[in-house]
């Protein structure tokens, strides 16, 4: 049985991702996965979906749904009151919709991308090189998404979800640390350098996008100007700009990158990083990579059954 | 005979990919070390290894952690040891083709190429000549799907991007920034000095190969004239 989702409004920057489009960056197709891949997976495991199913990635202000059918919708992520037919309902938690219903988001209290998973299989027509995740496009007014029915067992929250709901909470939303691996260009910074970026607090620019955190915070400069040449970059990249910023590529980056790349965000601390509002400051940290990557495999007990 | 096996300095990009990059210091076209390398892990369909990114110097493996349970220096120093044992390996672009890309050289489709004469000091003609005579390297890909940063183009008609982008350049322009030509795979704002157009269709979402070029490939501008142009014309945006 079909069931199907339509925009009825177009928000500011919605689409639909997975996990990413992968095996295709040298030819200059980025991944466009999710900006904070912790609360898609979340959605998607309250739910008892595949973890990496495609959702819905919001901003506010975010589009309008309607649904056509009875079907379970979760949404995880960022607080931007969520309402249905506007009677507001719970985030991370099962929902029932029925048919002719509106979801509609009244306003950004926390974080910056709401996910809204749905149980069912998005039809394989909106994939595109083995992933579902929209293309340089964002949702437009009209766009209807075919759903195809899956069975129901009871998708209810266990303690088991109850455990990995608060651990995903925790960790992007009670913690404001953003740890970075050191990159190539690291000792071609001036010590002063060094030493603003270690102590002084960073926020996040209001320019920036899903390609890219710029932040607020003291000027960055190397020890002498350097031309690099290019190389690939991935999500999570501290790249210095001539003009002293820096920008932390995020889900939509470009393959390569010319500028200075001074480190790169590990890959736990990306959905806090993306979720981080403006006015909120944060320090960077060193980390390395055989602690990082025992951080990336703690968080898989979260959702392992 | 022992022949040289080829040592590539290994770098973290993060925790989510490794770098190899190339030894061979000045760049004249891409290491053919690493681009030979580039195929072998190509070839070899790694479990865990999602992009193989070459570009200049470098090739960046972005992997999967939980694929890989050892310190990301050691399992990348494992896959080059593969490569150095296996028999595949150098050479293995000796027999490259040129491709050859058409471009109209017409000042209705090169848009800057009265500025890129003035700039130059040379004739349309000289313009024409000396950047259809040269082979190029493709260096990389990057920036839009299937744009390839070609190089090197000779000294005396290279020119510097605009100093703010164009809002909208046509797809299948080709243009010049400094050292390095390309052709835009889709209508795009952009920054570069276009000289011409190319009819044919760089990049095609639609296609299995998706794009002309991968990094390592040799280019060749041919050139023709406007009436070819719109005979061999595959983009539908044209006025």
């Amino acid at each position: 049985m079909k069931m199907s989702i339509r925009i009825i409004k177009k928000g500011i920057s919605d689409r639909i991702i997975d996990a990413g489009r992968y095996g295709f960056q040298h030819l200059g197709i980025q991944p466009s996965g999710p900006m904070d891949f912790l609360s898609a997976q979340l959605a998607n495991t309250i739910l008892d979906n595949d973890l990496n199913q495609p959702v819905f990635e919001l901003h506010f202000p975010a589009s309008i749904f309607e649904f056509e059918e009875t079907m379970l919708i979760c949404i995880c992520g960022a607080n931007f009151v969520p309402v249905i037919n506007d009677k507001s309902i719970t985030l991370n938690t099962p929902i029932q919709v029925n048919p002719k219903d509106q979801l509609s988001f009244l306003q950004p209290i926390e974080g910056r991308s709401c996910y809204l998973g749905f149980k069912g299989k998005l039809d394989e027509s909106k994939k595109w090189l083995n992933s579902f995740s929209s293309f340089q496009t964002t949702l437009n007014k009209g766009d209807h998404f075919v759903i195809h029915k899956v069975a129901e067992i009871d998708i209810s929250i266990n303690p088991f979800k109850q455990h990995t709901i608060q651990q995903v909470q925790k960790n992007v939303f009670n913690e404001h640390e953003i740890r970075f691996i050191p990159g190539p260009a690291w000792n071609d910074l001036a010590p002063a350098s060094i030493q603003l970026l270690m102590q002084e607090p960073f926020r996040i620019d209001a320019k920036s996008n899903r390609m890219g955190f710029l932040f607020n915070g003291p000027a960055i400069h190397l020890s002498a100007p350097k031309d690099y040449l290019s190389s690939a970059v991935t999500m999570g990249t501290l790249q210095l700009l001539p003009n002293g910023q820096i920008i932390v590529l995020m889900a939509d980056h470009q393959t390569i990158g010319g500028y200075a790349n001074l480190g790169q965000i590990i890959l736990v601390d990306l959905p806090r990083l993306a979720q981080l509002n403006n006015q909120c400051p944060f320090k960077l940290s060193i980390i390395n990579v055989q602690t990082a990557h025992q951080l990336y495999r703690s968080i898989q007990s979260w959702f392992k059954h | 005979m022992q022949s040289q096996r080829p040592t590539f300095q290994i770098q973290l990009l993060g925790d989510h990919a490794i770098v190899y990059k190339s030894n061979a210091g000045q760049l004249k076209g891409i290491d053919q070390d690493l681009l030979a390398f580039t195929q072998f892990v190509t070839d070899e369909k790694i479990h865990g290894i999602k992009d193989i990114i070459l570009a200049y110097d470098t090739l960046t493996l972005v992997y999967d952690i939980l694929h890989f349970d050892s310190n990301p220096f050691l399992f990348a120093n494992t896959i080059l040891e593969q490569f150095n044992a296996s028999k595949k390996c150098l050479n293995a672009m000796e027999n490259k083709s040129i491709i050859e890309i058409p471009v109209c050289y017409d000042a209705s489709l090169g848009i800057d190429l009265q500025n890129a004469i003035k700039a130059s000091n040379c004739s349309i003609d000289e313009l024409i000549q000396q950047h259809s005579d040269k082979i190029y390297t493709v260096y990389c890909l990057g920036f839009l799907p299937g744009f390839a940063y070609m190089g090197d183009v000779p000294n005396a008609i290279q020119l510097p991007r605009h100093p703010s982008p164009r809002s909208k350049v046509l797809a299948g322009s080709v243009g010049i920034a400094g050292r390095q030509t390309g052709i835009y795979p889709s209508t795009s704002p952009g920054g570069w000095q276009i000289i011409g157009r190319t009819p044919i269709k760089i990049f095609d979402p639609t296609s299995t190969s998706l794009t002309l070029f991968k990094a390592g490939d040799q280019i060749k501008f041919k050139p023709i004239d406007l009436a070819s142009f719109h005979t061999l014309n595959a983009h539908e945006d044209v006025d």
